[in-house]
Parts: structure tokens; C-alpha cells; sequence
């Protein structure tokens, strides 16, 4: 608010000195109430074409037994797709494996990325070289890093991960890590955590150093210690931005795909399917698009209803 | 004067492009999307050899050849075609064509066709069926194949075996002296449960999938001969003569194959053109696929070629088509492994001497179809999944397919 008075009371104020200079660019534009739509109109018009309009035509698709093939007719069947999606076993056990994912790498990638944020905070040396080097694997592509963890996780005894593990006396035999559904986890669940802690602590690492220095001398004085001061004074400052975190790696948790569906497929038996890599599955390899749809929101209905809650027991909270 | 010249280099910036379409206005350019290998010599045939033989022999018709990874075509081609960015014509797998006839995206070439029964008389009847859905005929048969024993010569003698086995019986007693070789060393492999995999051992076991009128599965998948094939596969998986591969994941088994890792796999005559390229020290021996109580009976492969509503030009994709059923055509194929669907060819002398089509032809005398219905790929996945249990030792394979043929059962009683 206090920004835009002020860009209003400027030509009032100085209309002597700045005269003709200020008055026919700046004056007349702010009569004009469409303006501003016409400064938006670039990125707002892409916005409505590529999200708004899919987004309406998948909901609209989802009360049909949609038919992709040009001459085929869509029948409309109502809640049909809806019904039968909460129906089946699949749709819950992949629902189940993302809130599972979903837990695991977001309590994984906040407490290290916290713990990394903290550590280059105090490095005084290079430390926008660490910076970049944890920073690193959030910037590169995921389906490199998918097939990158495949060949880590060879099930060959020659694997990288099978090698080293067995050459250090922690395995006793080869692991055939993709075959079976436990072990298939830990490497879905590594490359999340290990992809995104990097995230989270450039997060981190700017509220860190939006934190005076002299609360912890005074902290230091009332006699706190390293954690005592990590406890009373960095957790209670940084609450923001660890809710903000929060929020945002849960919505990306539960849109957990492209690693799942590059490194397991969802099998075996669909004992790793996430709900994107089903939804995908049924839509494009079944061609139920509607059920697909129906799918997709069900899953958007999820993580809105999880992030309002969220924020409201943080708003909560913050009153007390 | 700036503005002026800006002006003419747009205007003619604009003009070009269309001029240079104009340039090509008689002539069409046909896509044809396909699986040959890019890495076998197939591929390679098809577009320095074949492919301007044609264009030469019909000035004017241009032929773009697509190629894909096998695992992603069917999907691509389904997404393409819904946007209305299809081929004019493509190389399907024989086990695909009923689901596109289905979809109504195919030219029924027995109504378009003037000189189709011609070309029908000339191929193999079973190949040919695999076209054929809700009596009309959406494509002819590009190749045919079976898959056959392969035994690595190497690691039999090492262990001091004499040959392949002629019966399941034989195998399953060749895997003590095999496993003596070493732990990570296995008697055969594939790579999971999926049909072209399991339905050699199901049938040869005397097992099946479903009724011969394709109406369900209950009776067949479920039955005794069934049953013990599964189980068969399940004690060679858990003894550990079977490689792991079975479960997903593993090694390639062409690669475990040639590294003498595995002793044996069922596998095409392509193996032969590929082994050659990558492996030319290396020698393929082939043999029956072992028979069991159903005798020997391996799963017949092989593709289709079919051209698509809305080419742009169905003459000419049916010209494309018709060079394809060529003696010619058809013989350079088959020199890089891909088995020619012409009976009359195979009286050729290049066929009569052949090094290792022998077996293959011997074999497809017995060899069957998978199930021709457009809901197979949903069929598999039951199906596999099954098998998945099976060997994991999760459920007993009568229980894992009494529960996949109810499941096929309401799937054959739904249609697609």
C-alpha cells in the first residue's frame, strides 16, 4: 500500500519544478483504469491459455467417458469417473505411497537442509562455493538424475551403489534394487531428499542471515548455549520461512512423478505408483482420460484443502 | 529508406517459405513411423537401401522414416493420432493391430484396395489374421517370428553339458552342472512376466489363456497344465536356476546372454543380425524351445504395416504399402533378421541355405498368436501381474490366477 501512494502524490507535489517533463508521460496514465491490464495483458493472456483454459477443460473432461480419437462421441456420465476412482485399490495405494513420499522427503529435505543452511552459515571461507555446491542438484534436470540413479542402482553386482556397499562390508550379497518395492523406496526417496535439500537451505540460509547478531550475543550472556541458542532464538525467528518451506515442499511432494515414473513405472505391480505416475498410466497408456481427470482433481482437492489447513494453524499460532 | 528495405525483407521473408512449399506442391512426403533398431542393421536397410529404391521407382512420393524405442511407441503413436498428428503409415507390432482397428484409426484395406486379395493370397494366413478385426482387414503382415532356444556354447561346455535340452524336463537337470559355474552364473533368463515371456512356457506346459472365441479366461488361465507352468517358473526363479530378471529390473538378457552370464533365453532372429554388429566373435546356437506336456510350442512376433485415415495422400501411403509386400522388399529384410511372411519366398535358395532361419521356420509350424483382442495390453497386465506374485511367492499361482482369469473374465465381458 505505501508504495502506491506515493507513485499517486508524486506529480501533485512537484508540479512547478518538474513542469512539462513529468506531466504528459506520467499524469494522464493513472486516469486510465485499464492500464495496468494492458501491461499484464502479455503474460496474463499465456497464463489464461496454457493454465486457466486446460485446467477448466480437464474438469469439464472429467464428467465424461472422454474419447480421444478424432469421430469418437464423449459420453457424459456425471460423477461416474469420480465414483469409480475412489472405488479403486490402486488410486488409494498410490495416494497412500505419495502421503508416505510425501512425509519422508519433506521432514528429510527441511531437517538437513536446515542443518546445511546452519553450517554454511558460519562459513567464512568460500562459502558461496558450498552455496553452489549444495545448490547444484536442485538446478539440474530430474530425468537426467533419474536415469543417473538407475545406473547407481544397477541390480548388477558391478552397480555403483551394489559395489561400493559390497566392498565396504555393508551388503552381503547384490541388491536388485528396482525389483523389489522396499528397496525401490530408498532410491525414490534418496533422489528426492538429495534433490531438493538444496532448496531449502538457500531458503534457510537467507532467514538465517535476516537474524541480528546481537540477539545471540544477548542470548550468549544470559548464559545460552550453541543449542540453547539454535533453540530460543534461530527456530522462533525463522518460523516464517520454515512454514513457507513447509508449504512448498509438501505441494511438491504430492506432485511426486517424473522420478517414479523414469525409475520404477509405478511397478512392481504398482506397489511404487504415486498418484500422478497412476493418473498418467490410466490416461495416456489406458486412455481414460476422463478417469485420468477425475484423478488429477481429487488430487488437487488434496493439497488445497492440506495447505489452507496448514496455514491456518500457522496464522493461529502466530496470534497466540 | 531503412523502413522501406525492413518492409521488403519482411514481405520476402514471408513469401519464401511458401514458395519453397510450392516448390515441392507435386510431390508428397509420407511419414513412416516404425521399431526397427536404429542400433541392428535393420534400420540402416530400410533407409539407405529401401527406402530410395522406392522413392526412385515413384518420383514424387517422398518417404520420411520415424524411428522409436519399441516400449514407447504404442503410447506416442495413441497421443499422436488423438492430436491429429499421425503417421500416414506404420510398422505395428501384430499384437497392437486390433486395438487401433478398434479405434477406428486404420484404412480397412480389404474395402480400399482393389488388388487386396492379391496381396492376402501371397502371405502366410496367420500373420494375416492378426490384421483382421470385426471382419475387415486393417493392415498385411510385414514380418513374422518366433522366439527359439539360444544356448551359450561357452558356458555349456564349461560345464560339461553336451547340448540343449529337448525337454523342460532336460533343462530343469541341466541346471545343477550350470549353477556349479559360479552364483551369479544362471541357467536362462527374461527379462518379467509379460506374455511374450511366460505363454511359451504355458502353452508347451499344455496351458492357456483364454477359449479359443477369446470370451474368458476362467477354465484356462486357472487350469491344472496353467497352473504348473507358473509353477515350474516359480521353483527355477526361487532355486535360483532362473535369473531374477524375471521379477523386472535385472540385466538385459541378450547382454547376460552374450557376457556368458546366461546359459540360455528364448529369443528372434534379430539376435543373429545384432550379434554380428556387436558381438562378432560370439556364436548363437539355437535350438527348439524345449517341450514340455503341450509339446513345443514357442509365441509367434512379428509386425504389421498399416496406413491411417487422414493421410495425406492414402494412394500413395497404399504405393508405400504395397512396395513393402514386394519379393524384393521382403528379401533384403530378411537379411537382417527379419523373417520374410511370403511362403513362396522361402522355396528361394537363399532361404534353402540359410544359416539359422531353419530353426525358426521349424519352430513357427507349432508357434501361436498372442491373444488377438484389442483389450490384450490390459490382458497382459493382469496377466503379469499375476506372474509377479507367483514368483515373489506372495500368493500360490492358483490363487494369483484364479483371481487374474476373474479379472480378464469381466474385462472380455466389458469390451474396450
Amino acid at each position: 500500500m505505501p508504495a502506491q501512494s506515493q507513485i499517486h502524490a508524486r506529480p501533485r507535489r512537484v508540479p512547478l519544478l518538474a513542469g512539462r517533463l513529468s506531466r504528459p508521460a506520467g499524469a494522464h496514465l493513472r486516469y486510465r483504469w485499464y492500464v495496468p491490464y494492458l501491461f499484464l495483458l502479455p503474460g496474463l493472456s499465456l497464463y489464461l491459455l496454457w493454465m486457466v483454459y486446460p485446467l477448466g477443460y480437464e474438469f469439464y473432461i472429467s464428467f465424461f467417458d472422454w474419447k480421444i480419437m478424432p469421430g469418437q462421441t464423449s459420453q457424459y456420465i456425471g460423477l461416474e469417473n469420480y465414483r469409480r476412482v475412489l472405488d479403486d485399490k490402486y488410486f488409494w495405494l498410490s495416494l497412500e505411497n505419495t502421503v508416505r513420499y510425501t512425509v519422508v522427503t519433506v521432514i528429510g529435505q527441511m531437517v538437513i537442509g536446515l542443518a546445511l543452511a546452519v553450517l554454511v552459515h558460519r562459513v567464512f571461507i568460500a562459502k558461496r562455493l558450498f552455496r553452489a555446491i549444495y545448490y547444484l542438484p536442485v538446478v539440474t534436470s530430474w530425468v537426467v538424475v533419474s536415469f543417473l540413479f538407475q545406473f547407481i542402482f544397477s541390480s548388477h553386482p558391478g552397480g555403483l551403489a551394489n559395489y561400493v556397499l559390497t566392498q565396504l562390508g555393508l551388503l552381503s550379497a547384490p541388491v536388485a534394487w528396482m525389483s523389489e518395492t522396499k528397496t525401490a523406496w530408498v532410491i525414490i526417496y534418496t533422489l528426492g531428499i538429495w534433490k531438493g535439500i538444496g532448496w531449502s537451505m538457500v531458503i534457510f540460509l537467507a532467514a538465517l542471515q535476516g537474524i541480528p547478531v546481537e540477539l545471540y550475543e544477548a542470548a550468549a550472556i544470559d548464559g545460552a548455549g550453541e543449542w540453547g541458542q539454535f533453540r530460543r532464538v534461530t527456530l522462533p525467528l525463522i518460523r516464517r520461512t520454515t512454514l513457507f518451506v513447509l508449504v512448498a515442499l509438501i505441494i511438491g511432494g504430492f506432485q511426486v512423478f517424473i522420478s517414479v515414473y523414469l525409475i520404477t513405472g509405478g511397478g512392481p505391480l504398482h506397489r511404487t505408483e504415486v498418484v500422478l505416475s497412476y493418473m498418467y498410466d490410466r490416461a495416456f497408456d489406458r486412455l481414460w482420460f476422463g478417469y485420468g481427470a477425475a484423478i488429477s482433481y481429487i488430487l488437487a482437492a488434496i493439497v488445497v484443502f492440506i495447505s489452507f489447513v496448514q496455514m491456518r494453524f500457522f496464522r493461529q499460532t502466530d496470534e497466540e | 529508406m531503412k523502413h522501406k528495405m525492413l518492409v521488403v525483407v519482411l514481405a520476402l521473408a514471408l513469401i519464401l517459405p511458401a514458395a519453397a512449399v510450392q516448390a515441392q506442391g507435386d510431390g508428397v512426403t509420407l511419414q513412416f513411423w516404425h521399431t526397427y533398431n536404429e542400433t541392428s542393421p535393420e534400420n540402416e536397410m530400410l533407409v539407405t537401401t529401401l527406402i530410395p529404391m522406392f522413392e526412385e521407382a515413384h518420383p514424387g512420393i517422398k518417404v520420411e522414416s520415424v524411428p522409436f524405442p519399441y516400449g514407447e511407441f504404442r503410447q506416442t503413436l495413441l497421443t499422436s493420432l488423438a492430436g491429429g498428428e499421425g503417421p500416414d503409415l506404420a510398422r505395428l507390432d501384430i499384437i497392437w493391430s486390433p486395438e487401433f482397428a478398434a479405434l477406428g484409426v486404420l484404412e480397412p484395406l480389404d474395402e480400399i484396395m482393389p488388388d487386396f486379395e492379391e496381396l492376402a493370397a501371397a502371405v502366410f494366413p496367420g500373420p494375416l489374421s492378426t490384421n483382421v478385426y470385426d471382419g475387415h482387414t486393417y493392415g498385411l503382415p510385414l514380418d513374422t517370428n518366433t522366439r527359439v532356444f539360444m544356448w551359450n556354447k561357452t558356458l555349456y561346455e564349461r560345464a560339461g553339458l553336451e547340448g540343449p535340452p529337448a525337454t523342460i524336463d532336460e533343462l530343469k537337470a541341466q541346471c545343477e552342472p550350470i549353477k556349479a559355474l559360479g552364483d551369479d552364473i544362471y541357467l536362462f533368463s527374461d527379462g518379467g512376466t509379460y506374455g511374450w515371456a511366460v505363454l511359451p512356457w504355458i502353452w508347451s506346459f499344455g496351458g492357456d489363456i483364454t477359449d479359443p472365441e477369446i470370451t474368458r479366461a476362467s477354465g484356462y488361465l486357472n487350469s491344472e497344465a496353467t497352473v504348473a507352468a507358473y509353477e515350474f517358473l516359480a521353483e527355477m526363479v526361487n532355486s535360483g536356476c532362473f535369473s531374477p530378471s524375471f521379477l523386472g529390473g535385472g540385466m538385459d538378457t541378450g547382454q547376460g546372454y552374450f557376457n556368458d552370464i546366461f546359459a540360455s533365453m528364448l529369443d528372434g532372429p534379430w539376435m543373429f543380425p545384432i550379434a554380428e554388429a556387436q558381438y562378432p566373435d560370439f556364436e548363437i546356437q539355437a535350438a527348439l524351445m524345449p517341450a514340455g506336456p503341450g509339446g513345443s510350442i514357442s509365441v509367434v512376433g512379428g509386425e504389421n504395416i498399416a496406413v491411417f485415415k487422414g493421410s495425406r495422400d492414402t494412394e500413395a501411403a497404399l504405393e508405400f504399402l504395397r512396395f513393402t509386400q514386394s519379393d524384393e522388399y521382403q528379401l533384403k529384410m530378411s537379411e537382417v533378421g527379419q523373417l520374410t511372411v511370403k511362403p513362396a519366398l522361402l522355396e528361394d535358395e537363399y532361404f534353402q541355405n540359410h544359416p539359422y532361419y531353419g530353426v525358426f521356420l521349424e519352430q513357427l509350424q507349432t508357434a501361436r498368436a498372442r491373444t488377438p483382442h484389442p483389450t490384450w495390453t490390459q490382458m497382459e497386465e493382469i496377466l503379469s501381474d499375476a506372474g509377479q506374485l507367483i514368483l515373489r511367492g506372495e500368493a500360490s499361482a492358483q490363487e494369483a490366477l484364479d483371481a487374474a482369469a476373474e479379472e480378464i473374465d469381466s474385462l472380455l465381458a466389458e469390451g474396450l
